[in-house]
């Protein structure tokens, strides 16, 4: 009896401390640096680097111990001027490749700082959870939301947990004093040691400052840890589900460099960019079957292409009994918004990369931007419109100039911030 | 002067009824069950509280744990092997024919979902009328059946094929009579197919019937002229327009095409050229032609020929028997002076009777040939083939069926057992067939008669073709797959006579290239891009008239007395179509069924039209039921009290009243084609009957005092005569308070505007259906529009005012000139979102989900509102419309968008909006963004026209112009510097978008 109540003990108190620690651990601002370099690294250093391998230029890991700190945000800043400053490190450094460093004057020196933090942790190690993968196959998405969702779940159900093992223990403290009073046996050591035991804690309850401390705590937990969630609820950034076909874009798009039009020649004069049709993969397929790597057998992730098409492969004839390939739409915006592709891709020539990120990178395609209606404002707010050489635009930034001489016309001085411009 | 006219929109308005003066103060139509609640009974037991709370917990709990469902998984489904032509979320359009008219079909990802008028169509000239325009809709009708039917059993087409073959070769063999029965077929291959199937079965007859039969315009060109034909008329040619009951405007031969040939007389372009025609409309119900009218005056069926005959006499004709019209002096008035201006306008004139009387039409034809109307505004050598029905025909077809000499008839777009008169007797004699067939595409009341039913495609589903005026061929392409195994009526015509040629598609395009083709030396590829073929039309030869009149005066004589038979509750039964439902074959079209009739406003119903006068004599209410009894049929009705119906008469819709017409339109109102009477071999729409009370009353699902607002002078008109000394007569531009709430914002780029030409709209409503098309408009049902919840997001206000001479009806004098309601004249105005500069909508919302653009539009952003509906009370267009339902979630809205597959027809660039929404009047902003982006990608600047919105471009008349303000050389900004121009309720300065030009009547003191 005795050894379960102190079991219990010995378990809420550790219980307390984990949660202590866990809590503290949330609030460290470190973490927040490698995150913040992650987003920058992607945005703007993949195009030539890798962390453990050389594109262009060279793998990244380890740079942090090979060069200090100030002379990286001098080269990442503007290297070719720091070249051209003859800083020797810098001649020898550039030597690397004849492809030259660009510059990147708009990083300010703590977005380098963190770029460096996010350089020396790497990327986080995927949590494998196997019914994440499960849903990802059966087609539902493991994301942020729910999981974070999970997280303030477990962290509830560990209080409520909590709490039950102190009411119990309350309860087998007082079954004991009663049967022992039964037997007559000495209670009054028993409670002195108990009352010992609880007079600490018993004090401190009594201490307003502490209770007000913890109840401060509880109340910027709680509402930091909802006040996240609620931000992030419905927003599916990294959404990363397993496709019924194992296409890589960075085979596709990064090493054999196919143009994106190639394949979503949607975007270009549709509002879809649109998923290939199998007939444009077979425009290489019906030749290209990797079987170089497969002992001469077609790779069996393109047979899924023969095997959709029903087409064979030895009197390459297609057959009548198709099933189309269900991919998992991984950009989903809601239905009241309306999004046009060629607006964005073919007159305004934004890259596919400002907002699928690295795509050229990504074995697997999963959600880089948030596809928040902040995030499409931010951008209409800072984008220029691209109105050179499109007649369309000639009166409307002849009228803007007549009105703010100066200012730059980014999408949101010709009113795109308007509700009707995507909402219909 | 007009500024203090009284304009009304029902007579409850008009008389100020309490129960109109309490329904316009309140915001519900029903009364809410507030008090109810908040009683003793309701506040004070513990049950309901306790209830109350336990709801509250059970809806907490519900909706947390619903809202933790997972994120769905949408799946993306690419095409295995894409059709060239097809990419994604970009319309094409492809070339069609409804009803004669060639059309333009926008399609998305391959299914239909807009249709529109072709612009090189020589009679639409690019619009398009409602039921055009809701065509799309019967493509996705679930009444439809699901494959052929043989002995009311599912079967296969090879089973129905043997079968219709043995039993045709029975009937061969026997030598009986095969029968073709169908509505009027101008389709050159069709007439092919029935050709060359009567070569194989040599006892073949086709027979054509029209439910509403034009047989006595052809039976008296043939008497007159020799030519047994429907003449073209030409209304762009007529200075003065003379018409007997002719509806040209709603559903007489060609409104389409005559509304646009009418208006080019009367339209802005017209007016600025100093010219107007004259429309002088003698009728009995209040018809959408007779409200347009320059002048109308009510007359009973039976006065018609008589006035008719007043007329020709008037005119110099030599006739016998003329008389005066003892009780309608005021007709008699008229006559003379229409009279005096036909003899002025010998030429340009035209004379109409909506009579399918020979005799009227043969004493209509000597009119027109002693004004010398023919040639110029009538021409007989280039006929029109829209119909060709023959009511003698049928008729003999069915006393051959009950002498039983018939063995086999087949049915095509032909519903006797519904649109006969005398449907027992047809039905009775077709039992005695052996083998009947109906190509309808569903169990109708004739296909359910029948042993075979062989459906039809729907036309956006199949080839074909059409000639519905001499020399003017169109062509009909299929736009989807067949969604249900159904077939073309032709193929299997051609499969059961063993055609050498099977396939109708190869039929067609051999039929076409041995005949028009050749003939025009157009390929097949330019005809299916162009969309018709128009051969050069035969010079229009002069007519004269030279029969013997007097038999034909005899016979007018005889019919009028019939008709005006005496009598306490002796009434002339005035049989019409209307112009959304028609002759009931698209009944089955909720987008028609709840287009508001362009007079009455009533929907989904038919009804008894009454004069208010007349009902009141007869103690007769509005909402009353009655009934209306001929020696042959009785059928009880709900009244209409009607404004400029003529006294003593009562006008009865026909296409209501379909027992089989499917979901949306079984049963809805009652069928009036029993009324029908068969004179002198052609079938009559006026009849003598008794009308008497019955018990009940029915609220009939009417819009017409819907969204009022509240007595202002909103719709402006003048005389010619006035528009000439003064071109901004009647605009009447109020006093403007230049005070102002809001600030002054540029509007740099674009400045969306509208102008709405009040004298060319004919109130048509085919606007109101390209908006329900193009904008995923929920249609909400009867019971709905009783609770004023229709959500048609442009409506045509009709208002009434009285005609008194020059005297006309004002505001100070208004009840004691209630008596005249006989002489009403009608202005019809289509009301949308106004697009305020300065709109009090947006001023109220709390969470800004109404705001304004830079480019002069009012947006709603549908995510964002809350449904506080303080926009819709303070808009003071009453434009605003809210979402009570989820229309199309929702299982009482069972009859249009809550079914995936009628979900189709919805326009995928359009939010289908959520429950507790508002919505309104977008001015197709997804037009306007499709348009622009269009003009960005080519890299040019954008043209004024390159974008129109639905209602602009389905405009019959063209009375809707829409486009950029801020460019002076635009359309729409000439319109609106026109002097007639004005804004609604301008005084208010609220600076609406659209602005309006005032009506204009040509109109002659007596």
């Amino acid at each position: 009896m005795r050894s379960i109540s102190l079991f219990f003990r010995s378990v809420t108190k550790s219980l307390i401390l984990v949660t202590l620690l866990s809590s503290a651990a949330v609030s460290s601002a470190s973490a927040q640096d490698a995150a913040a370099g992650a987003a920058i690294f992607k945005q703007k250093c993949t195009a030539c680097h890798g962390l453990e391998k050389a594109v262009v230029g060279p793998a990244l890991k380890g740079i942090d111990t090979k060069y200090d700190e100030a002379w990286l945000i001098k080269w990442i800043k503007n290297a070719p001027a720091f070249i051209a400053s003859g800083d020797p490190i810098a001649i020898k450094a550039s030597e690397y490749s004849p492809a030259m460093m660009s510059a990147f004057p708009e990083l300010s020196d703590d977005d380098i700082k963190n770029i460096i933090a996010y350089v020396k942790v790497g990327d986080p190690k995927p949590v494998v959870d196997p019914n994440a993968a499960q849903a990802g196959a059966g087609g539902a998405g493991a994301n942020d939301g729910i999981s974070n969702f999970m997280l303030f779940g477990l962290l509830a159900v560990i209080i409520i947990a909590f709490l039950v093992v102190l009411v119990l223990n309350k309860v087998i403290q007082t079954l004991e004093r009663v049967m022992l009073q039964k037997k007559g046996i000495e209670v009054e050591e028993e409670e002195v040691i108990a009352k010992d035991r609880l007079a600490g804690l018993k004090k401190l309850s009594k201490n307003k400052k502490f209770i007000m401390f913890v109840v401060l705590l509880c109340v910027i937990f709680l509402g930091s840890a909802g006040w996240k969630g609620m931000w992030e609820t419905g927003v599916h950034t990294g959404y990363q589900p397993v496709q019924p076909i194992k296409f890589s874009h960075q085979l596709h798009a990064g090493i054999n460099k196919i143009d994106c039009q190639y394949c979503h020649s949607g975007a270009y004069s549709s509002k879809n960019a649109s998923i290939p049709s199998l007939n444009v993969c077979m425009n290489c397929h019906n030749y290209v079957n990797a079987s170089e790597k497969y002992d001469g057998k077609t790779s069996p992730e393109i047979m899924k292409i023969y095997n959709a098409l029903d087409y064979n492969e030895d009197t390459k004839v297609y057959g009548k009994n198709t099933k189309p390939v269900e991919w998992i739409r991984i950009h989903n915006l809601p239905d009241l918004a309306y999004f046009n592709h060629s607006q964005h891709v073919s007159v305004a020539g934004i890259e596919c990369q400002k907002c699928h990120g690295p795509i050229q990178t990504m074995e697997e395609v999963y959600q880089y931007a948030p596809l928040t209606m902040k995030w499409c404002i931010n951008c209409h707010r800072e984008t220029e419109v691209n109105h050179k050489d499109n007649p369309y635009y000639d009166k409307l930034i002849a009228a803007h100039d007549k009105l703010k001489k100066g200012e730059k016309v980014t999408a949101a001085v010709l009113g795109g911030l308007e509700c009707s411009k995507c909402h219909y | 002067m007009e500024s203090n006219k009284k304009y009304w929109k029902g007579l409850e308005e008009l008389q100020n009824t309490k129960d109109f003066v309490e329904k316009s103060k309140n915001e519900f139509a029903e009364s809410l069950p507030m008090e109810e609640v908040l009683n003793e009974a309701g506040l004070s037991t513990v049950a309901p509280r306790r209830d109350f709370l336990k709801a509250l917990g059970f809806g907490l709990g519900a909706v947390t744990l619903a809202a933790c469902q997972k994120v769905p998984v949408h799946k993306s489904i690419p095409y295995l092997v894409k059709p060239e032509e097809v990419i994604l979320g970009i319309p094409n359009y492809y070339t069609s024919t409804f009803n004669g008219h060639s059309v333009l079909v926008k399609t998305r990802e391959g299914r239909p979902i807009k249709i529109e008028g072709n612009p090189n169509c020589i009679l639409s000239q690019g619009s398009l009328d409602a039921k055009g325009q809701a065509s799309v809709l019967d493509l996705y009708d679930v009444s439809k059946l699901k494959g052929p039917v043989l002995n009311d059993a599912d079967a296969d087409w090879t089973k129905v094929d043997k079968f219709i073959q043995d039993e045709l070769l029975k009937a061969k063999n026997a030598g009986k009579k095969i029968r073709i029965v169908s509505s009027t077929v101008n389709s050159p291959s069709t007439k092919a197919v029935i050709a060359d199937f009567a070569a194989k079965y040599p006892n073949t007859k086709h027979i054509q019937v029209d439910a509403v039969s034009y047989t006595g315009i052809i039976k008296a060109n043939e008497n007159s002229f020799g030519k047994a034909v429907l003449p073209r008329y030409r209304f762009d040619k007529a200075n003065l327009i003379v018409s007997f009951g002719a509806d040209f405007l709603g559903t007489w031969i060609s409104p389409l095409e005559f509304s646009r040939q009418y208006v080019s007389k009367r339209n802005n372009a017209s007016l600025e050229g100093k010219k107007m025609s004259r429309h002088i409309q003698f009728e009995t119900g209040m018809s959408i032609t007779g409200s347009n009218a320059d002048a109308r005056l009510p007359l009973k069926p039976s006065e018609e020929g008589i006035a008719l005959l007043n007329l020709y006499a008037a005119l110099g004709g030599v006739v016998n028997g003329s008389k005066p019209l003892a009780n309608n002096p005021n007709a008699e008035k008229a006559i003379a002076l229409a009279a005096k201006e036909l003899s002025a306008a010998k030429g340009a004139s035209l004379v109409l009777s909506g009579s399918n009387d020979v005799s009227i039409q043969i004493l209509v034809n000597a009119i027109n040939a002693l004004l010398g109307n023919y040639g110029t505004t009538i021409d007989l050598d280039n006929p029109s083939y829209q119909y060709a029905g023959n009511d003698a025909e049928f008729v003999e077809f069915v006393n051959e069926m009950n002498r039983g000499e018939v063995d086999a008839v087949f049915f095509l777009n032909s519903n006797p057992a519904y649109e006969f008169n005398d449907s027992k007797s047809f039905t009775d004699a077709l039992s005695k067939v052996k083998l009947r067939v109906s190509f309808a595409d569903r169990k109708d009341e004739t296909a359910s008669l029948c042993q075979v039913i062989a459906p039809n495609h729907h036309y956006l589903e199949s080839w074909g073709d059409s000639n519905p005026v001499e020399g003017y061929y169109t062509i009909v392409q299929p736009t989807i797959n067949p969604v249900y195994n159904s077939r073309n009526a032709e193929q299997g015509l051609l499969i059961w006579s063993e055609n050498a040629v099977t396939d109708y598609y190869q039929y067609i395009q051999n039929n076409w290239s041995k005949t028009v083709l050749a003939q025009s030396g157009t390929t097949w590829k330019d005809l299916l891009q162009k969309g018709s073929v128009t051969l050069p039309v035969k010079s229009s030869g002069v007519y004269s008239f030279s029969r013997d009149l007097n038999s034909v005066v005899q016979t007018i004589i005889a019919n009028s007395k019939n008709l005006a038979k005496g009598g306490e509750k002796a009434i002339e039964l005035h049989i019409y179509q209307n112009v959304a439902i028609g002759d009931g074959k698209t009944a089955n079209n909720p987008w028609l069924q709840e287009l508001p009739d362009p007079v009455s406003k009533v929907t989904w119903d038919n009804y008894a039209a009454i004069n208010p006068k007349f009902a009141e004599k007869l103690g007769i209410a509005e909402l009353d039921l009655v009934e209306i009894k001929t020696d042959k049929y009785t059928v009880i009705l709900p009244v209409l009290l009607q404004p400029g119906q003529a006294s003593g008469t009562v006008s009865i819709a026909l296409g209501y009243g379909r027992a089989k017409a499917g979901k949306a339109g079984s049963d809805i109102g009652k069928n009036a084609y029993p009324f029908l009477s068969l004179v002198n071999a052609t079938l009559q729409t006026a009849v003598s009957a008794n009308i008497s009370k019955a018990s009940g009353t029915y609220e009939l699902a009417q819009t017409q005092t819907h969204h009022t607002i509240e007595g202002r002078n909103i719709v402006r008109e003048t005389t010619l005569k006035n528009f000439l000394k003064d071109p901004t007569a009647g605009t009447g531009h109020a006093h403007v308070n230049k005070y102002d709430l809001w600030n002054e914002f540029e509007q740099p780029g674009h400045n969306w505007v509208m102008a709405i030409d009040l004298n060319a709209c004919t109130g048509c409503g085919a606007c109101i259906v390209a908006c329900n098309a193009e904008n995923n408009i929920p249609v909400v049902g009867r019971d709905e529009v009783r609770r004023r919840r229709e959500m048609h997001w442009i409506r045509i206000d009709r208002y009434y005012t009285i005609n008194d001479g020059e005297n006309k009806l004002t505001k100070e004098d208004e009840i004691s000139k209630l008596e005249n309601l006989d002489n009403v004249s009608v202005i019809h105005q289509p009301m949308m979102c106004q697009h305020c500069d300065h709109a009090p909508c947006e001023t109220v919302c709390p969470v800004l989900a109404t705001v304004h653009s830079s480019e002069g539009l009012n947006q709603m952003a549908y995510n964002r509102c809350i449904g506080t509906r303080y926009c819709a009370n303070n808009c003071p267009y009453k434009v605003r419309r809210f979402n009570w339902f989820n229309y199309w979630n929702d299982s009482r809205f069972d009859n249009y968008m809550n079914n995936e597959f009628t979900q189709l027809v919805l326009n995928p660039d359009v939010t289908t909006r959520s429950r507790g929404v508002m919505e309104k009047c977008s001015m197709c902003v997804q037009r306007i963004q499709a348009g622009k982006l269009a003009a960005k990608l080519d890299k040019r600047k954008l043209k004024d026209g390159d974008i129109k919105v639905a209602c602009q471009q389905t405009c019959p008349t063209n009375a809707i112009i829409f486009g950029d303000g801020n460019d002076p050389e635009s359309e729409v900004s000439k319109a609106l510097k026109s002097e007639r121009t004005y804004y609604v309720l301008e005084e208010i300065n609220v600076k609406p978008g659209v602005g309006y030009q005032t009506k204009v009547r040509n109109t002659v003191e007596v």
